[in-house]
């Protein structure tokens, strides 16, 4: 009786997992499976045929091609500097804030509010907007003109010059993804047991001894999740990108995820889609191993 | 039994939903897809005649920007769910489509009396030619699949880069006259000169760089084909390092490109082709270089066009030509589905909207040069007059359309982006742009 309504149990937990089981083979596993096999393939997306190649994408991709390898270069270079960027600012400006938030009483639940805004509002229409911000014209040039700080003034607008559009970028993405670590931060400090500040207090620790001896460590797992989410964001989004500068000037900010889809939409319908799906392949292998480390070294502290 | 009834019925009619033809269901409307928005109320207003007419009704969708245009094809061919016509990029997006299968080759249907009505040097844009047959037989060539003498598009509009539009108040404010253009790239150098001292912010020249290729594709290629004459222009781009750029030719035509320098709208380098057009309505650049296509992206910008002067790049002294003739080119082209069964009635209404008196309404709806031969006086005065900036290929015009020179491989892309960093960002003197120039096209003829 017993073994016949844990099967109907076990049934029903089938039945209501299949529906999703179903949808990801026929979308996902599908999808996986395609752009896998495009990896070794060359295709524009409308040939009747596709050309088998190999591994030659790959090792194109790598080395090999005088004209696409050095442009995967610089685009990692880029990329690389986005994904120490972006979790560095999100972890040295998110926690000082998640602190000074938890330690307030007035205001918390507004401040909090104000500082998850920049999460809730990034869009396309945030993107554009800074791009006005940052133009030779826009507010921040105005701003510092009336500050008298005349010299940090872009007379090219912050994205038109080489040397600053780059990091005018990471703080861009830095300024959508620090409202989700203050989140993060903030339930985690919440989290934390009273007893154990209270009995670092009591053996004479100062703040700055409680936040670096005792704080710190205990946060470290929520350090690791916040920084995997801003690798996770500069290795695949592009967004940010594509819309601001489209890599520009001249590939100053061109990142892997943008080159791809480059490759994969605007390339003058050459055969470059399976550059594309290899790249987005590599893109993915790092990833893996990304979190591979970040889970080692979750293990590892908890 | 209730249940089960309606349980078949159910069934049936999703069946029957899966099984059912689209194409086949209404004979009489077509199906038309376009990449250009702006167009959309124009062929709706002349799709509302065709239905007056024939009784067949068309209906018209655009699916805007480019690459969603591009995927939505791909998609719709994968699951035979195409438009019967479509507006496509013409003189090589077609033949990609063609050659995979996407469009009809539809040259049994242009007689020479539909043939005849186009503009002479476009007229056979969409046609396969054994040169461009020679040359889709190469590995990197993207419109495999051709063959000599199909036909997958007959124009639609046209036009032709290398125009470069001023700001009639800014001009004379800084003392030029506005009925007098620059007729040598010193004179327009000078005319640039006056504006920027005028007003440095708003006084400079603006292109949409944020796309690399404006640039070269726009400016310094006619002015190099001017300059050196139409062999050692294309041998810029050729496998032979003695005349490729890397060479004293490309030396000179860089130094003269980068006499621009000074002269740029600041950030232009961060605006795309529509922020730039939009700039220069809104008078935050005195000069806009674009094609025959901008006059109606400066309209939509708010500026009236009779406040524009417009003219060619200018030939710098010295050079080969002492004047430049700029060549038609068919810019979008109208093509049938290969999967249509509406053949006859999609060629019937291509004929329609190719005809003279549909073309005439359609460019003074759009201020777009359509494909049909028209003369002057049917265009309207801004139109009309951009069509004197026109030449004859045949006579040494610059042809646009012509790369049969460049190696199947050169990514203008690449090249764009490296004429930029000499200009307007100053990062690397024409020497440095010349080798680096010299090196992409030397590795585009490679393998």
């Amino acid at each position: 009786m017993i073994s016949r309504r844990r099967l109907r149990e076990a049934l029903t937990g089938y039945a209501f997992v299949l529906p999703a089981a179903a949808l990801f083979g026929l979308m996902g596993a599908y999808t996986v499976g395609y752009g896998l096999l495009l990896s070794f393939a060359r295709w524009n997306g409308f040939a009747r045929d596709w050309l088998w190649v190999g591994l030659d994408n790959y090792l194109d991709l790598l080395y090999r091609d005088p004209a696409q390898a050095p442009i995967v270069r610089d685009a990692a270079l880029n990329t690389a500097l986005v994904m120490i960027g972006v979790p560095v600012l999100s972890v040295v400006v998110g926690l000082p804030t998640a602190l000074a938030l938890n330690r307030i009483r007035r205001l918390r639940a507004t401040l909090r509010t104000v500082f998850f805004l920049p999460y809730v509002t990034t869009g396309v229409a945030v993107f554009f907007a800074w791009s006005y911000v940052l133009a030779p014209a826009g507010s921040l040039n105005t701003i510092l003109g009336a500050l008298g700080l005349d010299s940090l003034q872009q007379p090219q607008g912050f994205l038109g010059n080489p040397s600053t559009a780059l990091p005018t970028l990471i703080a861009v993405m830095a300024w959508s993804s620090i409202p989700v670590a203050i989140l993060l931060y903030l339930a985690a400090l919440q989290a934390i047991d009273p007893q154990l500040i209270d009995a670092a207090t009591v053996d004479g620790a100062s703040d700055r001894r409680v936040t670096t001896a005792v704080i710190w460590p205990l946060l470290r797992p929520t350090t690791a999740a916040i920084v995997l989410l801003g690798l996770r964001d500069a290795l695949q989004g592009f967004q940010i990108f594509l819309l601001m500068t489209n890599g520009g000037p001249a590939g100053a900010t061109n990142v892997l995820g943008l080159q791809a889809y480059k490759w994969a939409f605007f390339s003058d319908l050459r055969p470059t889609l399976g550059l594309a799906s290899a790249l987005g392949w590599l893109l993915f292998v790092v990833a893996l191993l990304l979190a591979a480390v970040n889970l080692r070294v979750l293990r590892s502290r908890t | 039994m209730r249940i089960r009834l309606l349980a078949a019925l159910t069934v049936t009619a999703l069946l029957a939903t899966a099984c059912g033809d689209d194409d086949a269901g209404d004979a009489d409307t077509l199906t038309m897809w376009t990449f250009k928005q702006a167009h959309v109320e124009p062929l709706e207003a002349a799709a509302a005649e065709f239905t007056a007419q024939t009784g067949i009704s068309v209906e018209i969708t655009a699916y805007t920007p480019d690459d969603t245009f591009k995927s939505k094809l791909q998609t719709s061919a994968q699951s035979n769910d195409l438009a019967d016509v479509f507006e496509v990029h013409a003189a090589g997006e077609d033949f990609v489509l063609g050659g995979s299968g996407i469009l009809a080759d539809f040259a049994s249907s242009v007689d020479d009396e539909w043939h005849d009505q186009f503009v002479a040097g476009v007229a056979d844009a969409g046609k396969v030619d054994d040169a461009r047959y020679q040359r889709s037989l190469k590995p990197e060539a993207p419109d495999a699949g051709i063959r000599t003498g199909q036909l997958f598009s007959v124009p639609y509009t046209i036009g032709t880069f290398g125009v470069i539009y001023a700001n009639r108040s800014t001009l004379e404010a800084a003392g030029l006259d506005p009925a007098n253009p620059p007729k040598t790239w010193g004179e327009f150098i000078s005319w640039l000169e006056a504006t920027h001292a005028k007003d440095p912010r708003n006084g400079g020249l603006t292109v949409g760089l944020k796309s690399p290729t404006t640039g070269l594709n726009w400016l310094l290629e006619p002015l190099a084909y001017a300059y050196l004459g139409k062999d050692d222009y294309q041998a810029l781009f050729a496998d032979d390092k003695a005349k490729a750029f890397g060479s004293p030719n490309g030396q000179k035509v860089l130094e003269l490109y980068d006499q621009l320098t000074p002269y740029w709208m600041p950030g232009t380098q961060t605006l795309s082709i529509d922020d730039a057009d939009r700039a220069f309505a809104q008078g935050r650049a005195a000069f806009d270089l674009g094609g025959t296509f901008t006059l109606s992206a400066i309209r939509q910008g708010g500026m009236d066009p009779s406040d524009v002067v417009y003219f060619g790049v200018p030939p710098a002294e010295g050079g080969r030509s002492a004047e430049l003739g700029l060549a038609p080119l068919a810019l979008t082209g109208l093509a049938i589905s290969a999967q249509t069964s509406k053949t006859d009635a999609a060629v019937k209404w291509l004929k329609f909207l190719t005809s003279p008196e549909q073309a005439a309404k359609f460019a003074q709806a759009s201020l777009d040069l359509p494909g049909t031969r028209l003369d002057a006086a049917t265009l309207g005065p801004d139109l009309g007059a951009m069509t004197e900036i026109f030449g004859d290929a045949a006579d040494g015009a610059y042809d646009p359309a012509d790369v049969s020179f460049f190696s199947p491989a050169y990514v203008d892309t690449t090249a764009g982006e490296t004429l930029i960093r000499m200009s307007p960002l100053n990062q690397a003197d024409p020497a440095k742009t010349n080798a680096e120039l010299g090196s992409i096209v030397a590795t585009s003829w490679q393998g």
